[in-house]
């Protein structure tokens, strides 16, 4: 009895050996520090496929339409830049464009915080199903639905309107302007900034607060001093994710906007597909590119990669 | 004389069976390139544009040679890069069939996208309508015509019709009108309502030009077919410039629409249908015969019928309701009445006209 259990178990050792070989003869030691690069090589793989394509735009915008055949003329030049300094209408969708980001990113920040706060800190575990609840469902009903949604309630004759008249009260333009468009993007955007914001709470230790009360705090001061510096690196996720998101928004502008108050998004598309021009289409798309790295960029520099969580270089 | 005559006969003889042998080595061939494929996709415009082509050509063609015919609803805009892409590439292109704006088919012609139609048996006894202007052979076949109408709420008009393009501009509309969001269709009518004549066209917009900058001030909205019959349902517009067929869907719904030709007249226009170059010798053969059958009389009866389109075959009867209808041209004097731009003009101007309009409507 004893001895066949010596057996099984040598047989395990050596089966166990066997594998230990065969795993070094395919990944040899030397290699065991690579593993987390290898991992990384689909992620790389990705990125790379992106800035191929990148490269092909950034071709693309130095070559002008030639109108007798609709194909991009052989010659690099710079006349697709020069269009686009030329007619202010293009400085004008990008102004729009900024400000809504602006505006939108600021506003789901603030409005995302307390929320995030609430659901982290909740001891009601029906609250936070709630919250939770009302967190998701968004994620389900697509933006281009979100969009349809918001011109049956704010329509002309949608239900605030047919409330108002109901009232006796006159109508009001509620949709296809830029704050509808504004609204409708605040509405998309709350819910990424406050998946953002939740995981940066979470890990603000309860205990901190209390001792922040403890030590004669407020809680406006425990907020200000302990609260808001801790969740900042959540804070500027939320708020860069957000910002580029609504930078290159095409979906909401286009339903709610009524086609006057278009984002760059729309301008490119409109190059692409109703002129068929791609050097123009490229040369927007480069712009874009530009300008939300240059920002994104400035606002790391002056928060610190390390407000992501990200462990800055040592010094 | 017996020896010439042995050599004539051997030398046909020869001749023959060559011609023969060749004949049968290329039976194969020939049997491939009309083997039927399973189904062709056909890329076509949704609502009451794809039902009309479904019950007109699409399903008679499948029970006439037993091939499915898939409609595939991309935007015409959409489809035209990747079409080219596949080209240029040597890929198979995404569809066999597109029917197109014949602005956009010929853009696509331009850029030597598309399998010359001239052979189809069907052209022959065409109106003249159906050849697409300024291009060699038929690189694309037109198939019926379409006006720009001006559409309207009868209840918004107690008094009629509007008569004028001019209502656009009526303070008493703001807020409540719609065009096209590229100025489709009222590009050449706004430079004559604006003061312009014909003759401006495509010398001298501006006319046209001051006249959006008017109507930008009475606040339009701007979209796409689909957005006027939502518009018109939800009471958010009284009256629009598009085109009839989508008037006369909405009319049909149970929408309240009318339309009308105003004094200035309204953009006619044609759409077509065309064949990518690139897709195997069968499917081509069948893709090409598709295009043929939408060109035969019951084909073409039933499909612009449905659609209320005056079609390119010679005299189909118009649908009761529409006939004496301003919006449906059948003889040249109602053609006269109006505005044609021919495509050539249409393909080298839309883009700098997009590009003013846009300037003007996005300030």
């Amino acid at each position: 009895m004893q001895r066949n259990q010596i057996i099984r178990t040598r047989l395990g050792w050596t089966l166990l050996d066997g594998v230990e070989r065969l795993v070094s003869a395919l990944w040899p030691a030397r290699f065991k520090g690579s593993v987390g690069r290898v991992l990384l090589l689909p992620a790389v793989l990705l990125i790379g496929i992106l800035v191929i394509g990148l490269g092909y735009m950034i071709e693309y915008s130095f070559h002008e339409l030639d109108l007798s055949t609709y194909r991009l003329k052989d010659e690099y030049s710079l006349v697709n830049y020069a269009v686009i300094a030329d007619r202010p209408v293009y400085m004008r969708v990008l102004n729009r464009t900024l400000l809504a980001a602006l505006i939108v990113s600021v506003t789901t920040v603030f409005l995302a915080f307390p929320y995030a706060y609430m659901l982290v800190r909740t001891r009601s575990a029906l609250t936070r199903k709630f919250l939770l609840i009302a967190l998701f469902l968004p994620f389900f009903i697509g933006q281009v639905v979100r969009a349809y949604g918001w011109l049956i309630i704010l329509g002309k004759q949608g239900l605030i309107n047919s409330l108002l008249e109901g009232l006796g009260l006159p109508t009001l333009n509620l949709i296809y302007n830029y704050p509808s468009v504004i609204f409708g993007l605040i509405q998309y955007m709350l819910p990424f900034a406050i998946l953002l914001i939740v995981p940066a709470v979470a890990a603000i230790s309860e205990d901190v607060e209390l001792a922040s009360e403890g030590l004669g705090a407020n809680w406006i001061s425990t907020f200000r001093y302990i609260v808001l510096p801790l969740a900042r690196p959540g804070l500027i996720g939320a708020f860069v994710v957000v910002f580029t998101l609504t930078l290159t928004d095409f979906a909401m502008p286009e339903i709610l906007g009524g086609g006057t108050t278009d984002f760059i998004a729309s301008a490119i598309y409109d190059s692409f597909f109703q002129l068929s021009n791609a050097g123009l289409g490229a040369a927007l798309s480069m712009i874009l590119v530009m300008i939300g790295s240059v920002i994104v960029a400035a606002i790391f520099y002056l928060a610190g990669t390390g407000t992501l969580g990200v462990r800055e270089q040592s010094r | 004389m017996s020896i010439i005559l042995d050599t004539k006969t051997n030398r046909r003889t020869v001749l023959k069976t060559g011609a023969a042998a060749v004949g049968l080595l290329a039976i194969p061939s020939v049997l491939r390139a009309q083997e039927k494929p399973k189904e062709i996709i056909v890329r076509a415009w949704g609502g009451a544009w794809g039902d009309a082509l479904k019950a007109g050509v699409a399903d008679p063609f499948t029970e006439a040679t037993g091939i499915k015919v898939r409609l595939d609803f991309t935007e015409d805009n959409e489809i035209k890069p990747k079409i080219w892409a596949a080209v240029d590439q040597g890929r198979v292109p995404p569809i066999h069939v597109n029917w197109d704006t014949t602005t956009n088919a010929t853009i696509s012609a331009l850029r030597g996208a598309t399998v010359d139609l001239s052979d189809l048996s069907n052209l022959k006894g065409l109106l003249p309508l159906a050849k697409p202007s300024g291009l060699e052979g038929y690189p694309l076949v037109n198939t019926y015509a379409y006006v720009y109408v001006c559409a309207y709420r009868p209840e918004a008009f107690p008094d009629g019709p509007p008569t004028s393009w001019n209502v656009l501009i009526d303070p008493k509309f703001k807020g409540r009108i719609a065009l096209y969001d590229d100025g489709i269709g009222f590009n050449p009518i706004s430079v004559i309502v604006g003061g312009g004549t014909f003759a401006d066209i495509p010398g001298n917009m501006e006319p046209g030009y001051e006249f959006y900058r008017k109507l930008k001030k009475n606040e339009p909205l701007l979209g796409e077919d689909a957005d006027f019959t939502t518009w018109f349902q939800k009471g958010e517009i009284d009256v629009a410039c598009t085109i009839s067929v989508n008037a006369r869907a909405a009319k049909e719904s149970g929408i309240d629409v009318a339309w009308t030709v105003p004094k200035e007249g309204c953009k006619v226009d044609t759409d077509g249908l065309w064949v990518p170059k690139g897709l195997p010798a069968n499917e081509e053969h069948w893709a090409k015969e598709f295009v043929n059958f939408a060109l035969t009389k019951d084909a073409q009866q039933k499909w612009c019928s449905m659609l209320g389109l005056p079609p390119v075959y010679p005299g189909i009867e118009p649908p009761a309701d529409l006939v004496g209808d301003p919006s449906y041209p059948t003889t040249p004097e109602d053609f006269a009445k109006l505005v044609s731009v021919p495509s050539p003009v249409l393909v080298e101007n839309q883009p700098i006209w997009f590009a003013k309009f846009n300037e003007i409507f996005q300030g």
